[in-house]
């Protein structure tokens, strides 16, 4: 400083150098006016303060554990579309597509129909009545399986006597214990088998939600009209039984085999079904509480009720419709229950699954069974998420296969060992 | 027969088991197959169907009379409005109707024809209208600015 004039009398001679220039090249760079971030305001009347407040609910729900992410997610109850599986409406296949985007291919995938090719080439050597490739499975194993349905179908239509059931609740009373003695009959003879089925859990009538939003419509009327509003939809389904187990199944075609899948879009208003709109608790249930181990899923059982049975259908000339009704229930119920399996692990629609999510249910009324297989690959189904998605959901499904023709003098006539087996080897399924 | 059932009000004897079935012969209904105001899937065609009808007589009308293969029908009735009130400040009644929502069976697909399409009218050479339809766009042409000023209005400049 030039205003010192007097020194000190020990006058250093060597002065420290650059005493007066502090350190020019290295402090002004670190000391740049440190300004909060500019961010549009939270609270006031504009879309950009609209746009933050989005943000940061999404940035709260992705930071907090998976109990608190299904409360934010399933907080608000606004009017909803209630999706029932077992439906009544026409084509209810297609519009179930589009709202769980989700496209259907024929036949079984290529794990189950491998077994079914080769059958067709042993055929011309053995003859093939004992004859069964399913991997695993021993000849005797299968025969008692077999022995095993025959009993449980006598018990139900034989041996047991039966008043004639009160009206509509004919399936209820003779198929309703014929499937749950054959779902535990089947699970406990085949747990030695199958590893998983000795720790699976095996539900017996559980419920089965799920939420989501999927579209968006305009505000027709009211205080709200001009602004869009995204269309909300609600599945609650009581499969007739499940089973779930500790690990997750493996995946039927990779995740980019389904970039290619065809989903059918439907620009109509969902309304139009017809489905109706109500409001209520939004419920995301897999069958069981978060804390449970057994938290994938593995094989759900329906029962087609009476409303839907074949013979009524054909009475009403609704034969075409059976079809239809049966892959709307595949459909439905399978795309509940693996979503509901991917939220519990913290999978939502801003935090897409990064696995895919797989199970299988078979639909019966008896004497028919049909058997499907759902790939969840994306849970992101609403505007915004939807956008840049190429992923798309799979379900593989077959036509209704007869698993006997009748029941005359104590003995099952015309059993088919297709479908045993085709049942066997959805129950042997595992990683 | 049909008499007994259009005396007011409409009532379709209880059938109880062992009854005949009701058959209907000759019935003084009329559909009227409409244009729908909301869009409806391909397969739905809308009519508006006297007040008595039920979903059962829709099906069984179309299916008998016309061979239309039904699957599903929906009704429901409209109410016309009496809020209009007339010179005497009475109000008006517009009357209400039944609407009928049917879904067609084996993949039929309908669409409301268009009933008045659009004409090009050219007045024919020589006639009347032809000279005036001249005149009327030479008006026209007076009408618009300079169009050598760029769209620049006349305020402007001298």
């Amino acid at each position: 400083m030039a205003a010192r004039t007097r020194l000190p009398l020990l006058f250093p001679k060597n002065l420290p150098p650059f005493r007066n220039q502090r350190l020019v090249q290295t402090e002004a760079a670190a000391k740049d006016p440190a300004y909060p971030p500019i961010v549009p305001s939270r609270t006031a009347k504009s879309k950009s303060a609209l746009r933050r407040q989005v943000e940061e609910h999404v940035q709260k729900v992705r930071a907090s554990p998976v109990e608190e992410k299904l409360a934010l997610i399933t907080r608000i109850q606004r009017q909803k579309f209630v999706v029932y599986p077992q439906t009544f409406a026409r084509d209810a296949d297609r519009w179930y597509q589009h709202f769980t985007k989700t496209a259907y291919i024929p036949g079984l995938p290529e794990k189950f129909t491998r077994g079914q090719e080769h059958t067709g080439g042993e055929e011309g050597s053995p003859p093939a009545a004992a004859q069964t490739t399913v991997p695993g499975i021993e000849n005797d194993a299968f025969a008692d399986i077999r022995s095993l349905i025959s009993r449980v179908i006598l018990q139900e239509h034989w041996y047991q006597k039966k008043r004639r059931p009160f009206l509509f609740r004919e399936q209820e009373h003779m198929v309703g214990p014929l499937l749950r003695n054959l779902v535990s009959g089947l699970t406990y003879s085949l747990a030695k088998y199958n590893p998983l089925l000795p720790l699976c859990s095996l539900d017996v009538n559980p419920q089965v939600n799920f939420y989501w939003s999927r579209g968006q419509r305009i505000i027709p009327r009211g205080h709200r009209s001009g602004r869009l509003e995204p269309t909300r939809f609600q599945i609650d389904d009581h499969p007739h039984t499940q089973i779930r187990i500790t690990q997750q199944l493996p995946e039927f075609a990779p995740l980019e085999a389904s970039y290619d899948a065809e989903v059918p879009e439907i620009t109509l208003a969902p309304n139009l079904m017809p489905m109706f709109r109500r409001q209520y608790d939004n419920n995301i249930f897999t069958g069981s509480k978060l804390p449970d181990p057994a938290r994938y899923g593995h094989t759900q059982f329906h029962l087609v009720p009476d409303r839907y049975h074949r013979d009524r259908m054909a009475r009403q000339q609704q034969s075409d419709q059976v079809e239809v009704f049966l892959r709307a229930n595949g459909l439905a119920s399978l795309f509940a229950w693996t979503g509901a399996q991917a939220m519990y692990q913290g999978f939502w629609n801003y935090e897409d699954v990064t696995r895919p999510f797989v199970s299988q249910a078979v639909i019966t009324d008896g004497h028919f069974f049909s058997f499907f297989c759902y790939q969840l690959n994306t849970v992101a189904l609403s505007v915004e998420t939807d956008a840049n998605n190429p992923r798309k959901n799979l379900l593989w499904g077959t036509e209704s296969l007869r698993l006997y023709e009748s029941v005359q003098d104590g003995e099952v006539v015309g059993l088919n060992d297709s479908v045993i087996k085709l049942l066997v080897q959805f129950l042997m399924n595992q990683p | 027969g049909s008499k007994r059932l259009f005396t007011s009000p409409l009532r379709y004897p209880l059938y109880q088991l062992g009854n005949p079935q009701l058959r209907i012969f000759r019935p003084n209904w009329f559909l009227t197959l409409v244009r729908p105001g909301k869009e409806q899937p391909p397969d739905t065609a809308q009519f508006r169907i006297p007040m008595e009808m039920t979903k059962c007589d829709v099906k069984n009308y179309l299916e008998k009379i016309y061979n239309v293969p039904v699957g599903a029908v929906r009704t429901r009735i409209q109410f016309g409005s009496n809020k209009k009130r007339n010179h005497l400040s009475q109000k008006v009644k517009q009357p209400d109707y039944k609407v009928a929502y049917v879904q067609l069976a084996q993949g039929q697909t309908f669409t409301f024809p268009d009933i008045f399409p659009e004409k090009d009218r050219t007045a024919a050479e020589g006639s009347v209208e032809e000279m005036q339809e001249k005149f009327l766009e030479d008006e026209k042409q007076k009408q618009k600015p300079d169009p050598r000023r760029g769209g620049v209005t006349e305020w402007f400049g001298l």
